[in-house]
């Protein structure tokens, strides 16, 4: 992953972790399935994680990406978003 | 004034609004219920309608008031902040747009912030709210067991969701820790009056964007015809655990005119069974039966907006996928999956009704 990719998966892992109430979301590797056991993103986790994500960075993943294939891994996540997120500032 | 649909729930004020007074200047004796509105709140909640409070006071107020209108509040926003902000932290607390509030309120310049900050709010006088109960957007056209007992369940999905804050495993335990139970089933006619309902009403997680019957034909006759019809299934889902039952929450109507590509004609759940594992075990389940009867793919045609994203998570979350890219508007979507190879895991808590089972040869999936 780039570097700016790294730092956008740490963000998400902290907001993964408030989402879900647990604190294991801060230690997943970027190749963990977001749809598999250990995350178990469903249809409102889902919702709120991609609210949070159009708030905090400013991507709209539903809105570019029909299948939602973006939310395969938090790692293939972090590149979509970190690709498409307003500078920081 | 008038809304473009229906109103789901209905935030009041307080202070000279649903009590016939100001609640701190009343010193050791509160003031009681405004009778008249107490009257439209009732009615209201009686038709499956919810009711919240916002208002600029202290949390004791809405315990008061609850107490003085003999009604459970769904959500209750206390505070001295801005309303606007209140409204929308109550839609998001009960899973609902902030285009289905009305708002009433006494002071003119509350009601001003609201049409201000949310124009998508019906805001009213409570000389307005008086006369509400006679309007369209508060006259659901059917109402059932499931939404007079609304207000309920929602006080219920508060207290189970303070449950899984604190819980701290994976989802899946939390909901076998509850005895989460989700029961699949043929429709039959007694349960047409709700299917038509979440027809109508659901829109975070509805396939059809709320219109999926043919223009020209109506919501009963149509589902009165899928009932009839031996190549459709009309399911019905319902959910229970051990904070409360909540009925029939989701239905599905899946095509069987090929038997080699079954075709969900519309899937819809209401949002109050989301996050409990509801969509997931349905599809799950509907992937594994067609499997089972001998299909080889199972398609959800979809109409897609900004509002059923929830929808689009638990599709992609069963391996299903269209072709094309996200349409910029509202637009129509084939989703689709392969029913050869694995398919997604069906949970435990999952079954088939044993009283009503569905018609047609073979086992049921396991």
């Amino acid at each position: 992953m780039s570097t700016a990719a790294d730092a956008t998966a740490g963000e998400l892992r902290a907001i993964l972790a408030a989402l879900t109430g647990r604190d294991e979301m801060l230690a997943i590797p970027a190749g963990t399935s977001l749809f598999g056991e250990a995350v178990a993103l469903d249809s409102l986790s889902g919702t709120l994680l991609l609210r949070e994500i159009q708030q905090r960075f400013g991507v709209d993943v539903a809105g570019e990406d029909l299948n939602l294939d973006a939310l395969a891994t938090l790692g293939t996540l972090a590149e979509f978003v970190a690709a498409r997120r307003e500078p920081a500032g | 004034m008038s809304g473009p649909g229906p109103v789901k729930c209905v935030v009041w004020d307080i202070d000279n609004t649903l009590l016939a007074g100001v609640y701190l200047e009343a010193g050791d004796r509160p003031p009681p219920a405004d009778p008249v509105l107490a009257g439209v709140l009732a009615e209201l909640g009686g038709r499956g309608i919810l009711q919240a409070l916002a208002s600029k006071n202290p949390p004791a107020a809405a315990e008061h008031t609850a107490a003085v209108t003999g009604w459970e509040f769904a959500a209750a926003e206390c505070g001295w902040g801005r309303k606007s902000d209140a409204l929308a932290r109550i839609a998001s607390a009960l899973g609902i747009g902030v285009d289905t509030l009305a708002f009433v309120d006494d002071d003119p310049v509350e009601r001003a912030e609201v049409a201000a900050a949310l124009p998508q709010v019906m805001v009213l006088t409570p000389a307005e709210a008086a006369e509400a109960s006679g309007w369209p957007e508060f006259s659901p056209p059917v109402v059932t067991a499931e939404a007079r007992r609304r207000g309920q369940l929602y006080a219920e999905r508060q207290r189970r969701q303070a449950a899984q804050r604190t819980f701290g495993g994976t989802r899946d335990e939390f909901l076998r820790s509850v005895g989460t139970d989700v029961t699949i089933a043929r429709a039959v006619p007694a349960d047409l009056p709700r299917l038509q309902e979440l027809a109508v009403r659901t829109r975070q997680f509805n396939s059809a964007a709320g219109s999926a019957w043919p223009a020209g034909e109506t919501a009963p006759g149509w589902f009165a015809g899928l009932l009839a019809d031996p190549a459709t299934d009309l399911l019905t889902v319902r959910l229970r655990d051990s904070f409360g039952d909540d009925g029939l929450v989701g239905g599905c109507v899946v095509a069987r005119d090929d038997p080699m590509a079954w075709t969900v004609r519309l899937l819809m759940m209401s949002c109050r069974a989301m996050g409990r594992g509801v969509a997931e075990a349905l599809l799950a389940w509907l992937t594994r039966r067609a499997a089972s009867r001998g299909a080889r793919t199972l398609r959800v045609p979809c109409t897609i907006d900004e509002r059923n994203v929830p929808l689009r998570l638990a599709l992609a979350g069963a391996g299903f996928r269209a072709a094309g890219p996200a349409p910029a508007g509202p637009a129509s979507a084939d989703f689709g999956r392969d029913l050869a190879g694995p398919l997604p895991a069906l949970a435990g808590w999952v079954h088939p009704d044993p009283v009503a089972p569905l018609a047609g040869p073979g086992p049921e999936p396991a």
